[in-house]
């Protein structure tokens, strides 16, 4: 266990890639869309999505740590096993770190009536329907996800190269298209439409830490006898 | 001395070539070993199935006693910074020097300061910005500070100038002496770690082809240098494998151990024994028949 705990340690050495940099990249992105709200002459609050960049980050970290990192754990003679724990834990707590800036920036807007111009970047009404911690599950979900899909895909990439990688994301392209082809054809949009509603945001988030769980999986299983 | 490495019928193919073929092997600990081979010839391959970075197509490997596999008993004894090691991505010297002191328990980090100003070491760059010899210089001083038990070291020299790798060579042999360990140094500059290497594993197309202590090898053969005339005359009807000359004096290095009435002869006659090449040996010992080495294919 105090080789996983130092394994999170490792991650954060460097504390610009997992704290610093989201951070740079959320402020940058609230900043540019506040000034362009300021500059939209409407009376009705104004919501942007700039708040979803450090989540496309959160990808890029899941395939360094898996690129880049892996092969210096191996230097440092730690087990597959540990690296996996480890890295997960740290991207489950990055993750959280990410969602309760996001909660921070949420009461700031709703403090100031969304910077003072009425536009909001964190508090988007659909994701807070939930209440602040459903908020905050969705955001952690959505980085958590994205870190996930990111070291799946550098794993993937790793054992079989880049072929099997593009198999497997055509494969899983055919299977969405399959779910749209599927319902079209059953005529069910409209219960559809109403499931995820009533799913609501949080709902949403609770199927993607189910997604998430599986892609762990999947990833431990190909990372087992990944070469560095 | 018991045996910290034991490989049973190791062999490792990709596709249809060997890069390891069904090879046995036994290392004692508290050793230095020459690890000696061409490029390809399968060093990198074995240290790195040694330590479970790789895995072997078929055969068994154990360390201390234990497969090394998802093991942090046996991993945590060993180090292996490979020739192309990887650092996370904007990572500065010393937050690679940081993770090996929470990873190796023996981390000596004075140790490490000293290797740092030693190797002129430039901390205020991230190491992917490195030249090449000072990224090898990260990874010999992970190598050297970290002190675990079994040391790997994969050409540790590459980019190095001169001067730094008699700097690595002269702080090995120093923490050597006073910490006790099992060191395996793969190279193909066979000549310049010659002195340092007590016993010699040469490897050749994935196959073991020599493991013996470095004095046992070198008495294998004879240098004699002396008049040219002399030395040539010496030298007939024996197995030859070098022949220099410089004016006219020659230097032959044959193949035989010398008797002591021999060695008399020798100096009567007025020539000299002087120390054997290892590089020169091993090359000849390993030349198969048919293989051509770069030199002629060049």
């Amino acid at each position: 266990m105090r080789r996983v705990l130092n394994v999170i340690r490792l991650q954060m050495i460097n504390r610009q890639t997992f704290i610093w940099v989201p951070l740079i990249i959320l402020a940058g992105a609230t900043l540019l869309s506040v000034l362009i709200y300021a500059m939209i002459p409407v009376e009705t609050p104004k919501y942007g999505g700039g708040g979803q960049a450090p989540l496309w980050y959160f990808f890029a970290i899941g395939i360094s740590a898996m690129s880049l990192t892996f092969p210096f754990s191996q230097a440092m003679s730690i087990t597959r096993r540990e690296f996996f724990l480890g890295t997960m834990l740290t991207a489950v707590l990055a993750s959280t770190f990410l969602g309760v800036v996001f909660l921070i920036g949420g009461g700031i807007e709703i403090a100031t009536n969304g910077w003072g111009v009425n536009g909001y970047v964190f508090y988007l009404p659909w994701m807070w329907e939930a209440g602040a911690l459903g908020a905050w599950t969705v955001y952690f979900t959505l980085a958590l996800f994205l870190f996930v899909v990111g070291f799946t895909g550098a794993t993937i990439y790793k054992s079989w190269g880049v072929t099997v990688l593009t198999i497997v994301w055509i494969a899983l392209a055919l299977v969405l298209v399959g779910l749209v082809f599927l319902v079209t054809r059953l005529n069910m949009w409209i219960e559809v439409g109403h499931t995820i509603g009533n799913l609501g945001a949080l709902g949403l988030a609770l199927w993607g830490l189910l997604l998430t769980a599986i892609f762990m999986a999947v990833s431990f299983i190909a990372f087992r006898r990944t070469i560095p | 001395m018991t045996a910290v490495i034991e490989v049973k019928n190791l062999t490792k193919r990709y596709k249809d070539t060997y890069a390891l073929n069904n090879i046995s092997l036994e290392v004692e600990g508290g050793m230095i070993y020459g690890l000696l081979g061409r490029n390809g010839a399968g060093k990198t391959t074995l240290m790195s199935i040694l330590t479970a970075q790789n895995f072997a197509s078929s055969g068994d490997v154990k360390v201390f006693g234990e497969t090394p596999y998802e093991n942090a008993r046996v991993l945590s004894r060993v180090c292996f910074v490979r020739e192309s090691q990887k650092y996370p991505d904007d990572a500065y010297p010393h937050h690679a020097f940081k993770a090996a002191s929470l990873f190796f328990e023996n981390w000596d980090q004075d140790f490490a300061d000293r290797l740092i100003t030693d190797f002129q070491l430039p901390m205020k760059q991230r190491i992917k910005k490195l030249s090449r010899g000072q990224l090898s210089a990260v990874g010999v001083i992970i190598g050297l500070a970290a002190r675990a038990e079994i040391t790997f070291f994969d050409e540790p020299y590459l980019g190095l100038d001169a001067v730094a790798r008699q700097i690595f060579y002269d702080r090995l042999i120093e923490d050597y002496a006073e910490h006790r360990r099992t060191v395996i140094l793969s190279s193909h500059l066979i000549d310049e770690v010659a002195n340092l290497i007590e016993r010699v594993i040469v490897i050749d197309h994935g196959k073991i082809l020599l493991h013996e202590e470095t004095d046992t090898l070198r008495d294998r053969a004879v240098t004699v240098v002396g008049d040219a005339a002399r030395v040539d005359a010496w030298a007939a009807g024996r197995d030859v494998l070098h022949r220099e000359t410089l004016g006219r004096v020659a230097s032959v290095t044959a193949l035989g151990a010398l008797t002591a009435t021999e060695r008399a002869g020798l100096h009567d006659s007025g020539l000299d024994l002087a120390p054997v090449s290892l590089q020169q040996l091993i090359v000849r010992l390993t030349q198969t028949k048919g293989t051509p080495t770069h030199e002629e294919v060049r």
